[in-house]
């Protein structure tokens, strides 16, 4: 152990970041490339592979050394099918109540928008609209992948449990994308922790919350690829006083 | 400093039934020419937006509530797809402090 660190704190010395305009390294490529997968294999993820894997966000970050998560693996088919149908089951319900765009119905349209104010993050108009794929059933929620990682977070822990369990399953998402494996975050199982029917049969009670989930499998097709995307404007207080924003 | 919103758009939420005064949404132009028919974007695609007619992909027409991730992109082999119309949210949801489309840039 001694050694391998010794090794390790070698090998930094040597490390220097790149030279300005320099070809991207792995890590930088490996993030640049990695993208959502959501059409699997039906081959299943080994055992040692999933667990190799979530070493690696046990090794992550997390406010005052907390680890507040807790990982739920789900490789039983039928138990992901059971799971989908369900929150499948819960959109459709969802969408009784909100879908104003089947038909003229202003009084719907106005319950659904005063709805998307008051839950702002759950309803915004990108989850709203999946929220009707699924019901509809064009969008899969794990979209036919093997393996399923449910995560947890403990409520008691400090700071804000929702960064750190995100950045623990990034920490996963990518060591998968460097094995040529696919991963998907699917934040749309959301809807299990209303059921009493899975809040006891994955443990869901206080002090755990459900957060949101990765699906994991060998992916079908390349989907891995850089893409173009917006720039955000990041505001930069120089050293010399001065003030700018950059792109 | 952060852009904000404007006091009057806080109480104002985009209609997907007023395209283009509330929301423009995003899209792709696929070239049938290089499109083989294979399928995977209509797969990738997390907002159902992309379907295959007659052995080719093409945009749907009835809300294709395209969010510009550009997933069918990236996993296209034959670089058929492209990026035509990144999402844009014109009230309530509104993105603050976007700048123009760029791919990964070397510093
Ligand atoms: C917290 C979180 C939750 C997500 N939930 C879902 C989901 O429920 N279903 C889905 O298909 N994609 C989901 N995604 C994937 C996003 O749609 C995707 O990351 C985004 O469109 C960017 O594309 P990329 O991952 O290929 O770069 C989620 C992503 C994150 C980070
Ligand atoms: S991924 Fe490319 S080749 Fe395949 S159907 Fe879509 S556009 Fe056509
Ligand atoms: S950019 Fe994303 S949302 Fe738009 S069509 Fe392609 S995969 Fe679908």
């Amino acid at each position: 152990m001694a050694e391998e660190t010794k090794a390790s704190v070698e090998k930094e010395t040597k490390i220097k970041p790149p030279d300005s305009g320099a070809e991207f390294n792995e890590v930088e490529d490996l993030i640049y490339r990695r993208r959502s997968a959501r059409f699997y294999k039906k081959q299943q993820v080994p055992e040692y592979l999933v667990r190799r894997l979530l070493e690696t966000a046990r090794f992550a970050p997390s406010s005052g050394n907390a680890q507040p998560w807790k990982f739920i693996v789900v490789q039983d088919r039928k138990m992901i099918e059971e799971m989908t149908r369900d929150v499948v089951a819960f959109c459709k319900l969802a969408c009784r109540f909100i879908d104003y765009l089947d038909g003229w119905n202003p009084l719907k349209e106005w319950t659904a928008k005063l709805m998307q104010r008051l839950m702002n993050n759950l309803l915004h108009p990108i989850p709203f609209a999946a929220l009707k794929l699924i019901a509809e059933e064009k969008l899969g929620l794990w979209h036919g992948a093997p393996t399923v990682i449910i995560m947890l977070t403990d409520k008691r822990c400090p700071g804000d449990p929702a960064v750190d369990v995100g950045i623990a399953g990034e920490n996963l998402v990518l060591a998968a994308h460097s094995y040529g494996l696919g991963t998907c975050w699917v934040s749309f199982c959301t809807p299990l922790k209303m059921m009493p029917k899975w809040r006891k049969r994955l443990g869901i009670r206080y002090p755990y919350k459900l957060v949101t989930s990765i699906a994991l499998g060998y992916p079908r097709g390349v989907p891995d690829g850089y893409v173009t995307r917006e720039t955000s404007a990041i505001d930069w207080f120089a050293e010399d006083g001065t003030f700018k924003v950059v792109y | 400093m952060p852009e904000h919103l404007r006091i009057r758009d806080r109480l104002r939420i985009e209609s997907f039934k007023k395209l283009g005064q509330d929301v423009t949404l995003g899209a792709v132009e696929i070239d049938p020419a290089k499109c083989t028919g294979c399928g995977l974007c209509v797969k990738a695609c997390a907002a159902g937006t992309i379907e295959l007619v007659g052995k080719k992909a093409r945009m749907r027409t009835v809300f294709p509530i395209c969010h510009s991730c550009a997933d069918c992109v990236a996993i296209c082999a034959q670089n058929a797809i492209q990026m035509k119309q990144f999402l844009e949210l014109k009230k309530y949801f509104r993105y603050l402090d976007r700048g123009k489309p760029e791919p990964p840039r070397r510093f």
